[in-house]
Parts: structure tokens; sequence; C-alpha cells
């Protein structure tokens, strides 16, 4: 039916050439074909937030999402977050200040999560962090961290 | 996931057209559509990207109505100043949904179109039996573990709920589907069960939701969603109400009332608007009134607290709707 | 309060600037915050194939046939294995003992013994084609009775487990004089240990001898066995690398079926094998903590003083499988008790064998325990910390042995004083705000403390920096961090200056990261390491005819990586070793009891629990213990119930990094509020299957659900508990959290929910 098909893709500013099967999700075609595995894989179904990336600067889950969708779209993932000589971005800075992981396996989607809360205006109190964030899970149970954390980085950006 | 085609659709006839294929599908923000292939509850053979399709994405409150293009995502809407400042309920029951990720992928007419959270028709390898997924193979949920089921509105071939939040703020509010063919009063485009739980909107093959229409008015402008659930956050619920309501003094004037979370379809509650049109706000009336909202309800599985939780979750939203708490 | 503000109370030794007790941020962050850390399945292993797990649908039955043809005909499928096609694997005993029976192993089921279970594999080109592929496989069962949880009436009462058994005194007969009497049934339901990476492996034959595998793990030394024992290799031809996990939480200890798997798969292509569990598969594919149910009679006098505890627990277990939660472990070192009686059952069902799950045993024992202590309280009307107060034991009632610290009393004081404790009202409901119902409730925790035997070897390298090396693990208990603090204070080098590798069995040995004991026993073997390699640097220093500090003085120091002596003349440490023309200082230690170090012995020690068992002969008793302090809110008119504050006194005597043992204590408080109050495995009672496999309808705490949370150390460097000072960190919290909140929804609404999770139907 669907062969593999020439998908050309934006990520981090810059271009990846692929061939992929329509029904290859941005999570696989990150993880499995583009060699960009700082996008975790936790659950496949949407309900844990592991994936989150940014496409057009929105944060979505890249597991429900086909990589054909964002052909011509911008997609940013964890390892494009840090300035171009190496400088971590305020969050990720943030996050190592107030230990805001564990494991680290939900950390990268914590964080594209996190950088779209503040740039969205939903960082402006503890509880608003907490509902907006309320989409990563955390099994190590950081979140009290998680809230320093992007406290801590939404007053820098202020 | 089975192996499937895909399209990108230029207009919207385009994708009218193509979805009318044997085993084509309209995709927007996917969180639905790719949820469930996944599953294997649903095997698209195409899938038509509609989410380039020009326009769809407007919100705007002009005359007596406030318009939401269908590929709107839900965290733009949640977002729209206007659409808050006249329709609370809908703010709310879109901001209490899923989570931010996901409402920034999902549009409002895929939201009205998500399907049901039943485990049973969530796991078709081990239950070969939906009536939903495949009509008259039998319901695996009666008989089952149902505390998460409706204890409205079903039918002896399906009790699932209906899982949206929109949906119900938009029924209490009287909305209006706008598809490419007609406009539909939401009450009647839900479809309870009945003998065919795989229909779940009155929508035919081709036709695509374009936007919602909602009135505007007092009534939507103090409006409320309550929503309660196990979970704090990112959860559907376990009951929830809508309420929009217009005070003359402390008397209520008009009121309108829906319940999510307990029925198969969004549940208006005509009978307890009905009890308490013309009546003083006052904290007993409501709640004796609100008993109305779960009459006829019935029980399976483990859902029995659904029943008092739907009365005492309107009874809170009409409260909160007229400032009472 | 910040960590660092809270260094001094936090049972920190240090002066502040020894580098070990410092509270330093991870040592693997950058690399965790920019997407860098490479977990099991980012191992850049080329060309692998994917496989897909196939599991049953039915709770119990015989596999009658299987039909592969529509999957193996499906695109880009190289292989569809099960029973039938298999290669045989010797048969090995799991963690817990239970030996597959028969000559051959295979890991798909023959027999079904419960829903979800491993039958078929599907490997194919790509991960959509394996996918779609699995979806093909017909199977065909015989199906048989199920029975699905030991709610059902058919499971029985199980049989008695007489290892647990437990008592002293005359439990009757105080009973029976005892003027306070309350005897309550506590149940808990399956919980799962969902970290947030699922497992998975890929599977790597090197040479027709020699496996690679690259899977998330505990304990790559035990893992490492288990692979060779399966496939009949040495244990040197079995190499498992695991850098980082992304979270265990006990489930990954043990290669599982599903590993056997990937290997059988990679042997039988030739060629590398990806297998990804997927979310709903990972439920069946371990079976954390098992459906639990206590009863706990206790009698008290009119004081309050407790005089007899008669105790009885039961947890459902697999079909022919054998797991115990031991729910009698706290029940008989808490208080002090004169008469006790414990008794355990195991009740076989169709249910995946349980595993372990944080705080195995200590925390649904302390869940009964701590309840029934609350309602003893309410039974004499006393303060439940008051009666906790009055029967704090001097020493342990259960082996007659001192505590080798027990600094309990001074966390109630900590913890009631931070947390207003004073101001309780006794009376449930007897606080409200608006709708909300405020309860306070509290319960005391506990975990033993475990010290296995470690090996580690320390190198200092040309460039004076220094590499910690060890096959120990760091899934975010901060291994990494505090060994090379470690080594550092050993060494007198900044903690920059090291680097630590781990989770790879080629390095010296280490036991499981289970039992909380990790950190201690690897802190111990690196410092025993660090400072022979400080003494060889010394002696190079003081002896070796080319080095500038020859003949300076009679002993010479490291700080801050430089050779010093008295009077302080200093050479750097690279500056020495070029001197002296070393290109390394590599010093390998132990802490292996003398005599006990052939490589068998050695063997025995890092691939099985030997070596947790020596506490045993210890004359003090070892534990970590807590005192947790909740405040709930209940919405009167909806049942749901709101963790809206938390204070938490922990005694876990000395910590390396108090930031990093910090985030362990949250997060342990995190994961004991889900249990309260959302996790349940939730099974079909027809056909066993687990109807909310994934991660929305099996619900964890989400950052919501969680507020500020303050924890404040107690402990004071306990020596006689471990070389170092510390005791049991990674799982205290967790335990006693459950009660607390039960505690104080009773509190709230004056209604006592003795089944977890508290949901908001019983309160309704």
């Amino acid at each position: 039916m669907a062969h593999p098909r020439p998908v050309e893709l934006q990520i981090n500013g810059e271009a990846f050439a692929l061939r992929l099967e329509p029904r290859v999700t941005l999570l696989d075609a990150l993880r499995e074909h583009a060699g960009l595995t700082g996008t975790k894989k936790g659950c496949d179904q949407g309900q844990c937030g592991a994936c989150t990336v940014h496409v057009d600067g929105e944060r979505v889950l890249a597991c429900l999402t086909l990589a054909v969708q964002v052909e011509g779209r911008e997609v940013t993932t964890i390892e494009g977050l840090a300035a171009a000589d190496g400088t971590l971005d305020r969050v990720q800075r943030a996050f190592i200040e107030e230990d805001a992981f564990q494991c680290g396996y939900c950390t990268p989607g914590q964080i594209m999560s996190a950088v779209a809360c503040i740039r969205e205006g939903h960082a402006g109190s503890d509880d608003e962090i907490r509902e907006f964030m309320a989409g990563n899970l955390c099994r190590c149970g950081a979140y009290p961290n998680i809230v320093a954390a992007v406290r801590r980085a939404a007053e820098e950006a202020a | 996931m089975i192996d499937f085609d895909y399209a990108r659709a230029s207009s919207l006839e385009e994708a009218a057209t193509r979805s009318r294929l044997p085993g084509a599908m309209l995709l927007a923000g996917g969180t639905t559509l790719i949820d469930l292939a996944k599953c294997d509850v649903v095997r698209p053979e195409l899938v038509i990207d509609i989410t380039r399709l020009p326009g769809l994405r407007d919100i705007a409150v002009e005359g007596d109505r406030i318009r939401i293009g269908a590929l709107a995502t839900m965290s733009r809407v949640a977002a729209d100043p206007g659409l808050r400042a006249e329709a609370p309920a809908v703010t709310q029951s879109l901001l209490l949904a899923a989570s931010a990720q996901l409402r920034a992928m999902a549009t409002i007419g895929g939201n009205l179109l998500q399907r049901t959270r039943c485990s049973y028709f969530r796991d078709p390898a081990a239950y070969p039996a939906c009536n939903k997924r495949a009509p008259g193979s039998g319901c695996s949920a009666i008989g089952g573990v149902a505390r998460g089921h409706a204890v409205l509105g079903g039918s002896d071939a399906c009790i699932a709920v209906y899982p949206g939040d929109l949906a119900v703020a938009l029924t209490a509010l009287g909305a209006s589907v706008v598809t490419t063919d007609r406009e539909i009063a939401i009450e009647a485009f839900f479809l309870a069960p009945g003998d065919t739980p795989e229909r779940e909107t009155i929508l035919t093959p081709g036709e695509i939701i374009t936007g919602v229409s909602i009135p505007r008015g007092p009534v939507a402008r103090s409006s409320t969603y309550l929503k309660v659930r196990d979970r704090q956050s990112y959860e559907f619920a376990s009951a929830s109400a809508a309420v929009g309501i217009e005070l003359d003094g402390s008397t209520i004037r008009d009121i309108r009332i829906a319940l999510g979370g307990i029925a198969t379809v969004p549940w208006r509650a005509q009978a307890v608007e009905e009890a308490l049109r013309g009546r003083a706000l006052d904290e007993t009336t409501i709640r004796t009134a609100s008993r109305l909202a779960v009459e006829g309800a019935v029980a399976h599985g483990g859902n029995a607290y659904k029943i008092e939780l739907g009365a005492r979750v309107v009874a809170r939203a009409i409260l909160t709707a007229g400032g009472l708490q | 309060m910040s960590a660092l503000e809270r260094r001094a109370k936090q049972g920190d030794a240090s002066d502040g600037a020894s580098p070990l007790g410092r509270p330093l941020s991870r040592a693997d962050g950058p690399d965790k915050v920019q997407g860098r850390a490479t977990y099991a399945l980012e191992q850049p292993v080329a060309g692998v194939l994917h496989c897909v797990l196939v599991q049953s649908t039915v709770g119990a039955g015989r596999v009658v046939s299987i039909d592969r043809n529509a999957a193996e005909a499906s695109p880009g499928v190289r292989l569809v294995l099960d029973a039938g096609n298999s290669l045989r694997l010797r048969p090995v005993s799991d963690f817990y003992g239970n030996k597959p029976e028969g000559e051959t192993y295979t890991p798909f089921a023959e027999v079904v013994e419960h829903n979800g279970e491993l039958v078929a594999a599907v490997v194919a080109d790509t991960l959509e084609e394996a996918r779609a592929a699995a979806r093909l496989v017909t199977i065909t069962y015989e199906d048989a009775a199920v029975i699905a949880s030991f709610a059902d009436a058919r499971a029985g009462e199980g049989r008695p487990v007489e290892a647990q058994d437990k008592g002293w005194g005359d439990v009757d007969a105080a009973l029976a004089a005892a003027p306070v009497v309350i005897s309550q049934t506590y149940e808990t339901p399956r919980e799962y240990n969902t970290p947030i990476e699922p497992h998975g492996l890929v599977a790597h034959w090197e040479a027709d001898d020699r496996l690679t595998v690259y899977e998330p793990s505990q304990w790559v030394d035990g893992m490492a066995q288990h692979f060779a024992d399966w496939f009949g290799l040495a244990f040197e031809n079995v190499r498992i690398v695991s850098p980082f996990i992304g979270g265990g939480f006990g489930s990954k200890g043990q290669p599982l079926p599903h590993s056997a798997v990937a290997a059988i798969a990679a042997k039988m292509l030739g060629r590398p094998v990806k297998l990804a569990v997927t979310r709903p598969q990972t439920f069946t594919a371990y079976g954390g903590r098992p459906g639990t149910r206590q009863t706990l009679t206790l009698g008290a006098d009119r004081d309050g003083r407790i005089l007899a505890l008669d105790h009885e627990g039961a947890n459902e277990t697999a079909a022919t499988k054998t797991f115990v939660e031991t729910l009698g472990v706290v029940t008989s070192m808490m208080y002090a008790v004169p008469n006790l009686r414990s008794r355990h059952r195991i009740v076989p069902v169709n249910t995946v064998t349980p595993g372990a799950f944080r705080a195995p045993g200590k925390n649904p024992s302390a869940f009964g325990l701590e309840c029934a202590m609350d309602e003893l309280a309410e039974a004499l009307a006393m303060d439940p910390l008051e009666l906790r107060r009055l029967n704090e034991p001097d020493h342990d009632f259960e082996n007659g042995k001192p505590w080798s610290s027990r600094r309990l009393l001074q966390a109630y004081d900590v913890g009631a004083q931070a947390f207003g404790w004073a101001r309780r009202n006794r009376t449930p409901r007897s606080m409200r705000d608006g709708r909300q119902l405020i309860g306070w409730g509290m319960a005391v925790g506990t975990h033993p403390v475990y010290s296995s035997p470690a090996e580690a070897m320390v190198r200092i390298l040309a460039d004076g920096s220094v590499e910690v090396l060890s096959s120990a693990i760091d899934m975010g208990t901060g291994t990494y961090t505090i060994l090379a603090q470690t080594a550092a204070d050993a060494l007198g080098v900044p903690a920059e200056r090291v680097t630590v590798r781990l989770g790879d069995s080629r390095l010296p040995r280490a036991p499981v990261a289970g039992g909380s004991q990790l950190a201690n026993l690897m802190v111990g073997a690196v410092h025993k390491t660090a400072l022979a390699a400080r003494d060889e640097l010394i002696a190079l220093g003081l002896g070796d005819p080319a080095s500038p500090l020859r003949d300076r003085a009679n002993t010479l120091s490291v700080e801050g990586g430089r050779v010093m002596t008295p009077r302080g003349e200093a050479v750097g440490i690279a500056e020495l070793l070029a001197a002296t023309g070393r290109s390394v200082i590599e010093v390998k230690r132990d802490t292996l009891p003398e005599g006990e170090r052939s490589d068998e012995e050695r063997r025995k020690f890092f691939t099985t629990m030997a070596g947790m068992e020596r506490g045993a002969n210890l004359p003090v008793s070892r534990h970590s213990f807590c005192a947790h302090f909740i405040e709930v809110r209940v919405d009167e008119d909806f049942g749901t119930v709101r963790v809206s504050r938390v204070v938490s006194a922990l005694d876990a005597g000395r910590l390396y990094n108090p930031k990093l043992a910090d985030s362990q204590f949250k997060g342990g408080i995190v994961m004991g509020i889900g249990m309260a109050l959302l996790e349940e495995g939730v099974v079909d009672p027809r056909n066993g299957r687990i109807l909310n496999a994934n991660l929305a309808d099996y619900r964890i705490a989400t950052n919501a659900d969680v507020p500020a949370i303050e924890t404040i150390s107690v402990g004071e460097p306990d020596y006689a508990a471990t070389p170092l000072g510390g005791k049991a960190v990674g799982e205290l919290a967790i335990v006693g959290v459950a009660p607390a909140i039960a505690n104080a929804v009773y509190h709230a609404t004056g209604k006592r929910i003795r089944r977890l999770p508290i949901t908001l139907e019983s309160l309704v």
C-alpha cells in the first residue's frame, strides 16, 4: 500500500531528508530515523508527556503526531534548545539547579513543556505552574522541584 | 497501526469527496485518530490531513453569536479573551480538559468527535465484543467493571460514556454545530447509543464540521463549568456540569444545564432547568431540584456513585454560576 | 527552606569544605537536560531489527495453536516466534527462587497462567511493520477457569508462609486481658512501578558465544549471570550495558521473559534486535506490588501502652510462582510490643508473578500498622502522636538488639513543630474551609539498612583527574554524583575533577541497587579504594626517586588536587605523576569479607542476594525512620481528597548529598500520595485482564496533585550502621505516607477508609 516516501523535516533548524511510511509518528521518526533520541517514549499514547516537542513553537506530543504532518513546519526538540555555542537555556539551567529530575527520562519532555509554559504566560504562580505542567508525568516525583525550576526560569525571563 | 496512505486536502470540497472513499478518515489534531489507530480500534486505509485547509480557525464574536472555526485548537480558543467574557463555561471546559500539549494539538471539531474511553472499546484484542466497534457483537462493559461508565442514556447495547468537556458546555449554552451541509443544534448532533452505538453523531458520510456557533446572551455570560475527577488534572470527568444562568435580583430568570462524565452523550438537564426557572436562588431549592438531573439513572458494575455525584455536581455548578460560592 | 539552608540540619557531618555531604548538583544533570543521556533503546547499535511482543488475551488455558502465517507474510517480517519454534534455553531461578519447570525454558507460554502473558513475538525490519504484523498472529486457546484476584472466593485462603512466622510472649492471654482492643482489616490493591521509561532492550550477539545486552538494569552483574545461565555462556561472555535507567523502583532488577525473547531472536536471526515493551504490555511484563490484606488486632492498657499485637497478612501470588509481600516487617519492629504474633499467607491467583516495588513489604506493612495505631488512639481518646511516643521502643523487640540509631522521637518533635500539630483538635470534622473539610493525620515509616559488599576501582590519571569505575547503577538515585564526591573527599581533589563510570558489567562488580543499599555500600567501597589510591600517590611522592617532594617531609597530604608537605610545599598531582613517569595510578579494592574472595565467592556476592543477608550477623538493628504529618482537604459534596500540606521529618543517618537525598525523600512522598489516592490495578473478574493498563487509567500523581512538601532531616551520622554513617534513603519516605493520608481523611470526615486507594465514591 503506502510505501516509504521522502519526507523532509525541519528539526532544530536543520533539514532532515528521511524516507518514511505515512504511519510513522514524529516520535519514531526522531528516535529511529533522525538519530535524535533526546525525545522520549514513555507511553506512545498521549498519556505521559515524555515526547513533548515544539512544532512551530507550540508544545505538542510527538507520539500522536504523524511525521508527514509536520512537513514544512519547524520542529524543536530538546537537542535544539541550548544555544549554538552550547549555552544552556535558562530552563535547562534551572532544572539542574533545582534538581528537578532524578532518572531523567521525563526530563526532556518536562523541559520542552516548561519552556512553552513560560512563553504562554502560564507560570504566574506555583498553582498555575502545577496545572499547566500536569501533562508531564514524573514517576520519580520531582514535581516540587520542577515547580521551583519553572518558577526560577520564569522569574529570570521576566 | 495498519499501513495507510496519507493525503493533504487543499480544499473542504476535496476533503469531503475523498472522505467518502472506503477506509478514509479525516485527520486534524490526531489526538483521537492516531491514538485509536495504535489501539487497533480504527483501521484507516487513507488518512486525509485537513490541518492545512485555509480558514476554519477564527474565533469571532459577531451579532448574537460566537463563532469558532473547527480547526482552531483548544489552546487558542481557551486563550481567547472575547470568548472568556462571553461564555466562560466554554473557556473553562477547554482548560480543564486533557493537558496543555493535547490542547495545543486538538481542534474544536475533533474535540466534539472524540471517542469514549471505555476500556473494552479500546482493547479489541481481548474484548472482541463491543457493539460500538463491531455492531451486534455484544457489550463487554455490561456485566463487567464499569466504574467509569454511563448511568444515563445507556442501552442494552452500550453504556460507554461520552468523555468530552467542551460539548457539555456547548450543550448547556444551546450551541450548534456547523457543517459543510447544515447547522445542527448540538443536542441533535450526538446520538444516544440505542441499538446503534456505532453511530455517535448524525454526521453523514462526507459531511465535515466547519465550526460551532454559540448564542450570546446573559446565560452564556454567567456560565460556569465544574469538573470532578479522581486526579487533580489531566483526566476525564467522573462527573461534570455546565451551567448558564440569568438572574433577576435573586430570582432565576433563565437557566441552562448540561452534565458530562455520567452519560452516553452530553446530557441536558431540562427537568432541573424547569424546576428552577422563576425560583429564588437558594441552596436548598437548588439541591432539591438538582436531583432531577439524574432521574432515571441506572447503575452498572461499580458506577452507582455517579448518580449521587452527578446531582451534587449540578447543584454546586448552579451555586457557582449564581454567585453563591 | 532550600537544600542549602537546610544543610546544617541534614545530619551532614562535613565541615562544608569536604565534598562528601555537600549539596552538589547532579553530575549527570547537563547530559539529562540536553537529551544526551543515552538510555538502553537509544544505544547506537547498527542494523537492528524490531521485535514486538504478543501477549495472551485470556487469563488461563492451554495454547492450542498459533497461526503464524499471516504475520509471516506481512511486509518486512523476519521471524514470528512462539514456544513452538523458539530456541530453548536453560531454566534459571528468578530473584525470588522460582525456577521454571522442565529441562528447557522458553519465555513463551504454552499454558497461560495470567492474562497478558507473553505468547509470541514478531521481528521485522521496522517498528511499524513489526507492530502491524503482531496483530496478525492468531492464537487459539483452550480456556480454563480464571481466578482473577483474591477477592474471588474460589481463591480461598491460600497457604501459609512459615518463614514469615514470628512472635513472642502470649498474645492471646494479653489480648484477653487488654482493656482496649481494636481489630480491623486493611487492604491495598495491585500497584505498578510504571517507570516512565518502559522496559525494553537491545540484544546483540557480538560472536556466537558473546552477548551484549543494552537493557535498563538495577543490577548489571545479576542480569549478566541470568543471561549467561539461560544461554549456557560464561559469565564474562555476557555484557550488560545500562549507563542510564529511566526509573525502576524495583522493576528492573532481573531479566524478564521478554529479555530472553530479544536475545533469542537476535541469536536466531544473526542480527541485533531491539525490543520495546509497550506501555500497556508493561503491566503484565512485570508484576508490581501484589494486592494485600492484613488484619491487625491491637490491645492496650487505658494509658495507651500496647499490650499485644496480632497480625495476619496475605498477598496475591501467581498461580505457580511465589512472591511474598512481607506484610509483617514493620509490624514487628516499630513499637514496644511485649506480646506479638504475625502470620502470613500467599494466595495463588491468575496474575503475573508480582515483584518488588519501592519498599516491598515495608510499605503496605506500615499502611496496616499505622492506620491501626490511629484507630487505637481514637479508641483511647488519645493524640495519635502521643500514643506513638508512649510506645517508642528502646531496642528492637523483634531481635533484642539495640538500634544503631533511632531518632524518631526527634522526628516527632521537629515534624510536629514545623507542621503545627499542637494546634490539632482531635475531633473529626472539626476543621473546614468553605465546603472543604480539613484533616490532619500523621504516620511513621521505616526502612532497614542493608549493605552488601562491593568492588570499586579508582584511577588517578596523568592530567590529575580521577576516574571511579563500578558496575553499580544510577537510576536517578545520585550514584554518579555521590561517588564523585566520595572519591574527591578521600583523595583531596575537587569533585569536578572526578568522572564516574557506571552501569557496565565489565566494570568492577556491585550488588543489586535495591533495598536502598547501593549508596551506602558504594560510598564505602569507593572511599576505601580512593584512600588506597591516595596512599599510593603519597608513597610515590615520598619514595619515588624522581618525586619533587622526596625527602621534603615524613608525611604528605593531598588537598585541592595538590600533594603537600606539612610545611606547605606542594606539587600538582599531574606534575607528580609526570615527574615520576607514571601515566596512571590504578587501584581496585573491595569490601568483601576476609576469606570470601575466591572467584566463586565473589560471583556469589554480586549475582545473588547473599550480601544483603549479612546484616543479620551484626550486633545492632539498623533502620532509617520518618514521621509524616499531612493535611488533606476533602470536598464535602464530591468526596475528592487533595493533599494540601506535607511535613516529613526523616532520620536517614548522614546524607552524602543532601540536595539529592532530599529529592529522593520528596519523590517517595509523591509516590505515596498516588498510592493513597489514585493507584489501583483494576482487574476484570471475568478474565483477569488489567483493565487500566495505561497511564491515563492507571493514575499516578500529576504535578497538580502534589503540594509544597517540607522535608527535614533529623539524621546524624550512624557509623554503627554503615562505614560512612548513612542509612537507607531511597525507599524510606514512601513508607507511612498512605496511612498518614488515610488518617487525615478520617480526621477530616470521620470516615475510616481501610482500603486503598481512597477514591471519591467511598466518601460521597
